[in-house]
């Protein structure tokens, strides 16, 4: 059983926060897709304002050497949107756990934790996104009561990148 | 026809919530609204805003059947992807029905758009009811693309019950 600790995430803890978020990307096959630097989670995550939040995992120096070789084991990136029918809600952007320290609790206690964040701060739910073909997670999530409002109420979430958005920003 | 676009004030609140409600209606869920006008002034305009507004407005001589004049809204806020960064959200995008066909939507999307890459996010996001054509329609024109059709991911969320129980470490 992996000792471990919860913590608030630091600036010095940004280099392992990309290495999860790409080790999570991979998982997902969308390895590719991240373009996000070191600089720009220090300069939006630790400033005045920052756009999000980040909780991490890390093991004693002991199991960190005999296992992966890192202390940061797992995270989750949050921050706090609204619904203006309901109000606050906490948005679950990211939530990984390296795959050695998996079968622990670490998962659970993370959740457990983010949970206790959203109803601290009058949160009235917890949303996030997972790939439907994530079958592990979905159960995962599922049997912790989450439910799949893209099945049950048929949203469907849409984007415009950043090429489309300056035409639309352009015209009168 | 003649509109401004521009953001939205505490005085606005009012009007803001009679529209949430209209959109609700519209969405055929206005008994899940819980947010009242009150909520609205002190989650948006406090110190540490939770979202940000903005209003279509025509003037006098233009106004509503009942005596409108703010007569469309959106209301967004700054999100983060772990894959490319600063994000924006747009929760709310509402004309009221008479008003439509004008451009008052893509005004108010546009102002949404500048707002967002001033503020330096590489994407707009939002979620559109499935059944909902013409908005769906509105969207794709405007170079939008369906997230959950196209990647497979599903909008998921833990409330209530569930998030009480998950927060005291339950199963």
């Amino acid at each position: 059983m992996a000792n471990f600790n919860l913590r608030k995430a630091e600036p010095k803890d940004v280099p392992d926060i990309l290495r999860l978020i790409k080790e999570l990307a991979k998982y997902e096959e969308m390895e590719d897709q991240v373009i996000l630097t070191e600089k720009d989670l220090l300069e939006d995550g630790f400033g005045d304002h920052p756009f999000y939040h980040c909780v991490v995992a890390d093991v004693p120096a002991e199991q960190q050497r005999s296992l992966t070789g890192y202390s940061v084991i797992g995270f989750a990136m949050y921050y706090f949107t609204y619904d203006p029918w309901i109000g606050k809600l906490l948005y679950l952007e990211d939530f990984y756990v390296m795959k050695e320290y998996r079968g622990f609790g670490i998962g659970s206690e993370i959740l457990k934790t983010l949970s206790d964040t959203a109803v601290t701060n009058r949160c009235s739910s917890m949303h996030f996104i997972v790939a439907e073909s994530n079958k592990a997670s979905i159960d995962f999530y599922k049997r912790r009561g989450a439910s799949d409002l893209s099945l049950q109420e048929g949203w469907r979430l849409f984007r415009i990148d950043k090429e489309n958005l300056l035409k639309m920003s352009a015209e009168e | 026809m003649e509109f401004t676009i521009r953001a939205a004030t505490l005085e606005d609140c009012k009007d803001i919530s009679r529209m949430i409600l209209e959109l609700a209606e519209y969405e055929k869920v206005s008994d899940q609204v819980k947010i009242a006008q009150r909520d609205l002034e002190q989650d948006g305009f406090s110190k540490n805003p939770f979202f940000h507004g903005i209003i279509a407005e025509v003037p006098e001589h233009l106004k509503s059947k009942e005596g409108h004049s703010k007569v469309g809204y959106s209301l967004y806020f700054y999100t983060y992807s772990s894959w490319k960064g600063r994000a924006v959200y747009m929760e709310d995008l509402y004309v009221m029905p008479e008003f439509r066909g004008k451009g008052i939507g893509k005004a108010l999307m546009s102002k949404v758009s500048q707002l967002g890459l001033a503020a330096g996010c590489t994407q707009l996001n939002f979620t559109v009811l499935d059944w909902n054509k013409s908005s769906l329609d509105f969207y794709l024109k405007q170079g939008c693309w369906d997230v959950t059709s196209d990647l497979g991911y599903h909008c998921m969320r833990c409330e209530g019950d569930a998030l009480e129980h998950l927060a005291q470490g339950g199963l």
